[in-house]
């Protein structure tokens, strides 16, 4: 079996929510080693507040699965030693508590060098750690409000605040890029054999998508406004009504050979081409007409139908799907094994979304369950901290291992 | 002007991507990895794209380009022409990184596979941000941002009811895909540092806007869930849809038991929702009526920013419905000098967004406006390949620069 390329690496990680989880999780999935400290004293977020339901949720199982569970309760002096003691043995913490909660364990940077000058410290926050609103209190949905993604994901001329769904795509995007950051760091410390600290902001992260937007503003002094589906270079672009209740498919079509391509096909269909439509320029005139045009064919047909026939003459196009398409109609999720499934020991079959990307010589992967809460607190307990059983049973006693 | 600094100083790249890699080739070359860009000779085609300078279309002011090109070097080079392509292969022995988003069958029509690339250079990294990766029977279909956007089950959930679906702002699959490929292209130099081997990386912007939706697969996959159309009210909270204020919206979003008692608190302890039974999310639920009707009446009578800079303060999750001007107006933004002051040859002084993430030691930076088409090829044609200006103007005649 091939090693994975971050095999050797251990992680802690003393988080909450899902922006934080995500980097230790990508970091996993390529063979690093994640500790993930939580507490019995309140299940995260994702775990929720019943304790019933602490291993059963499968948005925890998402952002938790490979990694290992080590209950400690921090509000103890004794959970904060043996966390240090953790971090003195690890490569990288990820942390994504409100600022000052590190601080207030002792953790900050300056002690973190102390007690491990090779410690790797990325600090996930809603909107960064330096300025005066550092200390914010964000979550996932919050992120886009500020940036600008929430006020420009709308119909243009809109009366309504957003059409935004309940997405929370900064965290999983922020996610990404602050792994992307560690491991930069790990490539900088094969150097100078030194650790260093990530500020790793989500705001800025979904924000550096938009870049031209603020250009919009920062060159041609004009405040960009929701464009909904507009596109200036393609023509027809957008999703188009098909057959069924509340059914679309995307088409695009890019340049003269494409408009060709599809244009024939719509003719196989009996529709008849309107002169007007003949330049990009003039389909570009004739918008309105031209997506009539175009729905008049679609809404005949199936989404899926209407995707291979304007793909089969290479054309741009993709079924708008739902969660249950996903699982039952694409064929290309099957064919690369995309949904994982997964056997939990107390909630059963269990489905998620395999590693996007492959590695030739040392591909990623799902490397095991979410772990329950408190998984792996005995055996990190003896291994790691190399406590004996009598030691381990007053701790627990104590609820400092809670 | 200043210089490349970050943690790939010393790596180059060879950028032979379209829009689908734009912003991964961005975040590598922000942390000081030396990026050539090789456009065909009449322009990459994000040349083209949409806002310009004063609104010129013109190669030289897209403002799209300019954002997500900085720190490139520019050469042109027809790669499809036999002797493009030579170049490219001597080019590909002098770098550590390929990063291409051919589609499959087209790479290999080329004969521009990893495996071709990787014969001249064994310890080369390619990698392949395509929109549907290097497998599967999808593999060579065409797909765009909002196509990807789509296949992930993010399109279907955006707009009102009735209307067309809506695509997000920021080309976010085009953006996860290239987040993807740029961790990637870092694990694999980490791997190669000790290993001193090239790789392959394949990246899906289908997988990848699997990933972005939120948790719609593993709960599907669950409980057989499935999210409505248009939905905005979200799980987590019964407060999710943006309140109207004096001056645009701002949004609430309560999930503990302490932010909800701390909004009744600063509310003044309204007598229709402050009962003890309204502490439960699952009570609030059953009564959207009282409780966003109070919410509203609330907000409606501050400013987006009183919301905002009150509720932080109370430890409430409240952020105003930013305009792109306002977000760079913040004096969050402005602190964090997140925009930094730039002079490119055409479109002048203006304010470019930084970098991202911050690496405290080693901060990646902005040292170079977008290139102009071609700008480098002097000193890579005759500096780096050792061919002389004769040699230029021949393939110059030839298109194939």
């Amino acid at each position: 079996m091939s090693q994975l390329p971050l095999e050797g690496i251990r992680v802690m990680e003393l988080t909450t929510g899902a922006a934080g989880p995500t980097v230790a999780r990508v970091l996993c999935e390529f063979g690093a080693e994640v500790i993930r400290c939580e507490t019995r004293l309140r299940g995260d977020g994702h775990r929720g507040e019943d304790p019933k339901l602490w291993n059963k949720k499968p948005d925890f199982m998402k952002l938790q699965r490979g990694k290992k569970s080590f209950t400690v309760n921090m509000q103890t002096p004794r959970g904060r030693e043996l966390v240090k003691e953790l971090v003195k043995k690890s490569d990288v913490l990820v942390e994504n508590f409100g600022l000052g909660i590190l601080e207030k364990w002792g953790l900050d940077w300056p002690d973190l060098q102390l007690i491990n000058p090779r410690i790797i410290l990325i600090r996930v926050k809603g909107m960064g750690c330096t300025g005066p609103h550092a200390a914010d209190l964000t979550y996932g949905p919050n992120v886009g409000n500020t940036m600008a993604t929430t006020y420009l994901w709308n119909y243009p001329g809109a009366t309504t605040a957003t059409a935004e769904p309940r997405t929370q795509h900064p965290d999983f995007m922020g996610g990404v890029t602050g792994a992307f950051g560690v491991v930069l760091a790990l490539i900088q410390r094969k150097k100078t054999g030194r650790g260093q600290w990530i500020d790793s902001a989500q705001q800025e992260i979904g924000a550096s998508l938009l870049g031209p937007k603020y250009l919009e503003y920062n060159v041609n002094k004009r405040e960009p406004q929701p464009e909904g589906n507009r596109s200036l270079v393609a023509a027809p672009y957008g999703p188009y009504q098909c057959k069924g209740n509340d059914r679309w498919c995307v088409i695009a079509v890019y340049n003269e050979d494409e408009w060709q391509r599809f244009a024939a096909l719509l003719e196989k269909f009996g529709l008849k081409r309107d002169p007007k439509f003949a330049t990009h320029f003039q389909r570009m005139r004739h918008k309105e007409a031209l997506d009539k045009w175009v729905t008049s064919w679609t809404i005949q047909h199936d989404p899926h139908d209407v995707m291979e026939l304007v793909q089969g003459v290479d054309v741009c196009a993709a079924v708008v799907q739902d969660v249950e398409d996903q699982f039952k109609n694409d064929k290309q999720y099957a064919a690369t094994g995309f949904l994982v499934h997964m056997n939990e020991p107390e909630a059963g079959d269990m489905v998620t979304e395999n590693v996007p990307m492959r590695l030739s010589l040392t591909p990623g992967k799902v490397r095991g369950l979410a772990p329950l809460m408190g998984e792996h607190t005995h055996e990190i307990a003896k291994t790691l901290l190399g406590l004996s059983e009598d030691e381990i049973r007053k701790l627990d006693e104590e609820k400092a291992l809670y | 002007m200043a210089n490349p600094s970050g943690p790939l100083v010393g790596y180059r790249v060879l950028d032979l991507g379209g829009p689908l890699s734009l912003h991964c080739t961005k975040l590598i070359a922000d942390m000081g990895a030396d990026v050539i860009k090789i456009e065909p000779p009449s322009g990459d085609e994000s040349r083209r794209v949409p806002p310009f300078k004063d609104d010129t279309p013109h190669p030289e002011k897209s403002l799209y380009f300019l954002h997500f090109n900085t720190n490139k070097r520019s050469i042109t080079l027809d790669v499809e022409k036999p002797d493009g392509r030579e170049i490219l292969l001597e080019l590909c022995k002098k770098v550590d990184v390929v990063i291409e988003t051919q589609r499959p069958s087209r790479a290999q029509e080329l004969r521009l596979t990893y495996r071709d690339l990787s014969a001249v250079n064994p310890a080369l990294i390619v990698a392949s941000i395509t929109p549907f990766g290097q497998s599967g029977p999808w593999r060579d279909y065409k797909a765009n941002d909002m196509a990807g956007i789509a296949l992930g089950n993010l399109l279907y959930l955006a707009g009102e009811p009735g209307e067309p679906p809506l695509q997000p702002p920021g080309e976010i699959a085009y953006g996860m895909a290239s987040t993807y490929g740029a961790f990637g292209i870092a694990v694999a130099l980490y791997h190669r540092l000790e290993s001193g081997k090239g790789q392959h990386i394949d990246v899906s912007m289908h997988e990848c806007a699997g990933h972005i939706a939120g948790y719609f697969i593993p709960n599907f996959g669950y409980t057989g869930e499935k999210p409505a159309r248009a939905s905005r009210k979200g799980e987590e909270t019964d407060l999710y849809d943006p309140y109207k204020t004096k001056n645009g919206y701002a949004r609430i979003f309560i999930i503990p038991i302490e932010q909800w008692r701390r909004l009744v608190d600063w509310m003044g302890n309204p007598p229709s929702i402050s009962g003890p039974e309204f502490e439960k999310m699952a009570y609030r639920r059953k009564h959207p009526d009282i409780v966003v009707g109070a919410i509203a009446e609330f907000c409606a009578r501050h400013t987006k920013e009183e919301l905002y800079e009150q509720g932080q303060k109370r430890r409430i999750a409240v952020t105003p419905i930013n305009t792109a001007g306002e977000f760079i107006e913040m004096e969050q933004t402005k602190a964090r000098e997140l925009f930094v002051d730039m002079e490119h040859s055409v479109i002048g002084k203006y304010k470019q967004f930084g970098v991202v993430p911050r690496l405290m030691e080693t901060p990646g930076a902005i040292y170079r406006p977008a290139p102009l088409l071609g700008q480098h090829n002097k000193e890579i044609y005759t500096g780096d390949l050792g061919m002389s200006n004769d040699d230029l103007v021949a393939l110059r005649a030839e298109g194939v620069i």
